[in-house]
């Protein structure tokens, strides 16, 4: 079985996605890691030409993504380029003999399940769906070189999103901070902000917070959002809408602060507050902060 | 321009989904249907182009049964010109790529600028068709599309990535994936429902559309609801500062997530 690992790279090296699923290649049989290359821009058109082309050489058995943004994208077109199975942000993947079996979401979460997919195929992978073995260094990465000829669109600029803060890019953090109506108006971000900072986290938003332009689009959690699986979820003044949960539940430990106690959010919660947000997230950023200077 | 829009027809994103008896597919008794969330913003994004411009037309279509009329009824209502129907007894078992392959036969036929689909839908979730069938149409494709403006017969389109937007421009005909539109999608207006009700919704038949390879090639092996959660501990009552010591002992001690 040959798998390969298609692997993005960010400023400060690869991607961690990309490592988890470099890590799971190795686990399922005799791995490739590739990474397209001469690009100024990375872009799914001429990475799929370039990597369709290595495919129909090397011939893999299955092509594994991380289920980035960019990456959702190339995993789509390659699976259509090369006419095979497609399924997207696996979290769980295994292979059964000419299939793969693959556990996903459908339904926008809501709904759990394990599909079979037949050899060869694309599949997109959850950020943090598979844990990253102990001391797993930098693969040995193969370049694909992508021609800029293959590029059929122009681009034009690129223009930053507005709001500070948020430099963990949501859908890979092992820590999510968010906030909801309960936070009252986006200069109240602050606090969040610096919860977050002190957390290493990345942030998080409900739909009614970026629907009323609180916060960008891109933070949003749930359905129409991201999804995302972090070690630790912090729900601040989300009341839990079940396009919320449908974009979150798989979290390993969630946290909510609410001041109504019958808010939905605490019936997925691990470890529920039930008080006054602008109370306690000082004093709990606070205590963070201490339990991190102790060690 | 001519824009087209590819709907699918899911359960309302209100919906409690509840897993069938056989533990293969849902139970759609009692289930309301709706235009996918992400597809209704491609359909509102297409309308607000046609708000700008007298000239732009809006055709809608899905691939789907016969109930999946009410989702392109929806989008007349909101103001969209025409629709169509690909249905037929094969069209409940399309997967992806046969979706695609049919929806392009349409797109050959109405000849649109540009294409524009939802993100993923909301029963697959899988992100497939918009991607397969540009590629069925050897069209490029932008994918997160939250804005796109026409420039010098050409089309800028804004991309969501991490961290802001990229702007691609496309000069040909181009399949945008639609992350979000720049208004929430509008609500039916009383007149709007009244001509959709009137507009008479063409059928293609799939069988006659000539598609090859669009048998499903994902088996579904079981199907579950959602991990349980729930029972967690809640602290309240307490001094705050007391009970923040208390969640960050927790967090560390406990589920070792600090």
């Amino acid at each position: 079985m040959k798998a390969w690992a298609v692997v993005e790279r960010s400023p400060s090296g690869i991607r961690r996605v990309s490592l988890e699923v470099a890590a799971k290649a190795k686990d399922l049989g005799e791995a490739s890691v590739l990474e397209v290359t001469g690009l100024a821009r990375p872009s799914a058109l001429p990475a799929v030409a370039a990597l369709a082309k290595r495919a129909a050489e090397a011939k893999p058995d299955l092509v594994l993504v991380g289920a980035t943004a960019g990456g959702r994208d190339l995993a789509a077109r390659l699976a259509a380029r090369l006419g095979w199975a497609y399924a997207s942000e696996a979290t769980g993947i295994a292979i059964d003999g000419a299939s793969a079996t693959v556990t996903r979401t459908m339904y926008a979460g809501k709904v759990r399940v394990t599909v079979k997919a037949p050899l060869p195929a694309v599949v997109s992978v959850r950020p943090g769906a598979f844990t990253l073995p102990q001391g797993a260094g930098e693969p040995q990465v193969e370049g694909v070189a992508a021609s800029a000829a293959d590029e059929p669109l122009a681009f034009q600029r690129f223009e930053p999103s507005a709001a500070a803060g948020g430099k963990v890019p949501l859908a890979e953090a092992r820590v999510v901070v968010s906030g909801g109506r309960g936070l009252k108006g986006p200069e109240n971000w602050k606090m969040v902000e610096e919860l977050a900072g002190v957390l290493g986290a990345a942030l998080g938003a409900s739909r009614a917070v970026t629907d009323a332009g609180w916060r960008p689009n891109e933070e949003q959690v749930g359905q129409t959002g991201r999804t995302v699986t972090p070690d630790l979820y912090i729900a601040l003044g989300i009341s839990g809408a079940i396009q919320h949960l449908a974009g979150m539940t798989s979290s390993k430990v969630i946290v909510a602060v609410n001041k109504d106690p019958d808010a939905d959010i605490f019936k997925v919660a691990d470890y529920g507050v039930v008080g006054d947000l602008f109370e306690f997230v000082p004093a709990f950023t606070d205590e963070v902060r201490k339990a991190k200077a102790r060690g | 321009m001519k824009l087209l829009v590819c709907i699918k027809q899911t359960p309302d994103s209100t919906v409690r989904v509840k897993v069938g008896p056989g533990g293969r597919s849902i139970d759609e008794s009692g289930v309301t249907w709706a235009i996918a969330p992400y597809d209704e913003y491609a359909v509102e994004m297409a309308l607000e182009r046609k708000d700008a411009d007298a000239a732009t037309t809006v055709a809608v279509v899905t691939v789907g049964p016969p109930r999946a009329k009410d989702a392109l009824r929806q989008a007349l209502a909101m103001g969209a010109d025409e629709a169509t129907l690909v249905t037929g007894a094969e069209a409940a078992t399309l997967e992806g790529l046969g979706v695609a392959r049919a929806l392009a036969a349409v797109v050959a036929e109405a000849k649109p600028d540009l294409v524009l689909c939802g993100r993923q839908s909301s029963d697959d979730d899988q992100g497939f068709v918009g991607p397969a069938l540009a590629e069925v149409l050897g069209w490029p494709h932008v994918a997160a599309v939250t804005n796109f403006t026409g420039a010098d017969g050409a089309v800028d389109v804004w991309k969501e990535v991490e961290g802001g937007h990229e702007v691609w421009r496309a000069s040909g005909p181009a399949v945008l994936t639609v992350q979000k539109s720049e208004k929430e999608p509008r609500y039916p207006s009383l007149p709007g429902i009244m001509k959709a009700k009137k507009k008479e919704i063409p059928e293609k038949d799939v069988a006659a559309l000539g598609i090859e390879g669009g048998a499903p090639r994902l088996e579904i092996v079981k199907m579950e609801p959602p991990a349980a959660r729930g029972g967690g501990k809640i602290l309240k009552d307490g001094d705050t500062r007391q009970t923040a010591a208390e969640l960050v002992r927790l967090l560390r001690e406990e589920a070792k997530v600090l």
